[in-house]
């Protein structure tokens, strides 16, 4: 049995079993990162399945990240959460790290939220910004082997992989709503080390805005499953790399909570559009 | 990664066996520093075979030892044999001996390699302080589940290299009269060396030099609470512009004939510790 078939029996035995707990077809999913996990309070009618549950699903070690899938509604559009990732720097295989986003993609949603916490570099932006990713740089060093399999059969992946309607939902909801976003460019690294100032200074030289240790896997398997991506980067720190500070895995969870109202401001209008269709 | 923390105790505990001194420093010989050995009052010397855990001689391409006595005093542990990640070597596997260097007590550790020199103001043969790094390997040691009692999980490298550290190595070679800079190392996997195109961009993203090693074992030092200082010997110039095919026995004769004056700079900044 080749690896790509015995992914697919993972996908449709994790699936499986999701699928029996819900109560209906999840339109929206949702990934909350670092700092973002409260997010799923906000959820009506929720259902909670730990992934020690879920066949095949790994365990999260990160911090702040609670392991568990959470589907409900808001505002009457069906969803579902990632409480907690898989991150590449926990030494998971990436296809286990992007194993969720198959499954909640079978399970119906069509629109992938995915949120983060990161480094900024770009000294525009400030702690507890948000910035909307509409582009990534990949320094993972990490191939995703289903990924070119999932592209010969799709006919959809020469739309951009960040989609500008829903960059567009959230840049209007900050004009209303008052708070400053920014568009920008992600850069993935492996982690699990902070950067050092020269690696910032790199970030910030080859084009980045911000730099994080994770979303561009799931982003690139969601794009290719042909789900429109929205992908939110909150903003923890601005690394001078000239007066670098250290930085503590505790600093980045408070300030990352600072950018829960805004991530909440934006789901909201895309919900809101969604009812409106 | 959970399974470190044992193999560090029983490593720790067969070298204690040996030699129950508890070392300040513990050193990796890299390029240009092989005749530092000479330098050191030994106590006990143990082949890498008789240690448990640590990469078995029959993998290393030259025997690894590890050497335990005194420098100038100084109560230091020294690994003789160094693997690259280029040899198929896991990252784990190649700093395991940093890790069991810290759980033995100590608390600086010195590194040293040979690089290509990116920077036109440096000559070949000149002596770099790294004074940061780039990690370009596509791996990192400290991947897996975060073991908290070796360290954080997201250890912080603001200063990965002590600073304070730097300015004394420089004061050093100020004082001997040698030519020192100050720098960036970026490490990539190799084994291959770097085209033009990959110097261009390397030097691009601001590193000054460019080698194979030492970013994996000083991700570990930090992470397990050690300084670090470390050296680079340039041994040959890439200019992209003005790029030459390496040679072999160039590039060796320029390490040896560096020794002496990386040997000099270590002992002067080791005279400065306080064991």
């Amino acid at each position: 049995m080749n690896s790509s078939m015995l992914d697919s029996r993972r996908i449709q035995e994790a699936y499986a079993h999701v699928q029996q707990h819900l109560k209906q077809t999840p339109r929206v999913a949702l990934i909350l990162g670092t700092g973002l996990g409260q997010f799923a309070d906000r959820i009506e009618n929720p259902v909670a399945i730990s992934y020690a549950d879920i066949p095949h699903f790994p365990h999260s070690s990160a911090p702040d990240h609670k392991g568990q899938l959470v589907s409900g509604t808001i505002k009457g559009v069906p969803l579902i959460a990632m409480q907690g990732r898989f991150h590449l720097y926990e030494g998971h295989p990436i296809n286990d790290a992007v194993l969720p986003v198959h499954v909640m993609r079978k399970l119906g949603a069509d629109i992938l939220i995915i949120s983060n916490a990161s480094g900024g570099v770009n000294t525009n932006l400030s702690g507890g910004d948000i910035l909307v990713m509409n582009n990534h740089i990949n320094l993972t060093f990490r191939v995703n082997p289903q990924l070119a399999a999932l592209t010969q059969t799709r006919n959809n992946i020469k739309s951009p992989i960040y989609d500008p309607q829903l960059i567009e939902a959230a840049m209007e909801t900050g004009r209303r709503e008052g708070f400053y976003l920014q568009q920008g460019c992600y850069v993935a690294l492996t982690g699990p080390n902070y950067e050092t100032r020269s690696e910032y200074r790199m970030v910030r030289k080859i084009g980045g805005d911000v730099v994080g240790m994770s979303t561009v896997p799931e982003v690139l398997v969601a794009h290719a499953l042909g789900m429109r991506v929205l992908a939110l980067s909150a903003v923890t720190n601005v690394a001078k790399p000239d007066a670098l500070v250290e930085t503590t895995a505790e600093g980045v969870i408070d300030i990352a909570q600072l950018a829960e109202p805004k991530l909440n401001a934006i789901v909201m209008t895309i919900v809101d559009n969604i009812n409106r269709e | 990664m959970l399974d470190l923390f044992d193999k560090i105790a029983e490593a720790a505990q067969a070298i204690r066996d040996q030699w129950n001194k508890t070392p300040h420093v513990g050193i990796i010989l890299g390029t240009g520093l092989g005749s530092l050995v000479e330098e050191i009052e030994v106590e006990a010397t143990l082949d890498y075979a008789d240690i448990p855990h640590f990469p078995q001689s029959t993998a290393v391409s030259h025997a690894g030892r590890l050497i335990c006595g005194t420098l100038d005093g100084l109560p230091v542990m020294a690994m003789e044999g160094r693997m690259h990640m280029y040899e198929g070597y896991p990252l784990k596997l190649i700093t395991l001996p940093v890790r069991v260097m810290q759980a033995m007590g100590a608390e600086l550790l010195v590194v040293s390699n040979a690089c290509g020199g990116m920077n036109p103001t440096y000559r070949c043969g000149d002596i770099m302080i790294i004074e940061d790094q780039l990690n370009l390997m596509g791996d990192n040691p400290l991947i897996g589940v975060n073991d908290d009692r070796l360290g954080p999980r997201f250890p912080d490298m603001c200063e990965p290299y002590e600073l304070a550290l730097v300015d004394r190595a420089l004061s050093v070679a100020r004082n001997a009269d040698i030519v020192a800079h100050r720098g960036v190392f970026v490490a990539v996997a190799g084994p291959n060396l770097e085209t033009r195109a990959e110097y261009r961009f390397l030097r691009t993203i601001g590193a000054d030099v460019v080698g194979m090693s030492t970013v994996p074992e000083v991700l570990v030092a930090v992470h397990c609470g050690m300084r670090c200082v470390g050296f680079s010997v340039i041994t040959d110039m890439c200019l992209a512009d003005a790029l030459k095919p390496a040679n072999v026995e160039e590039i060796i004769a320029v390490a040896n004939e560096a020794e002496p004056r990386l040997t000099t700079l270590v002992k002067g900044v080791l005279a400065l510790e306080q064991a």
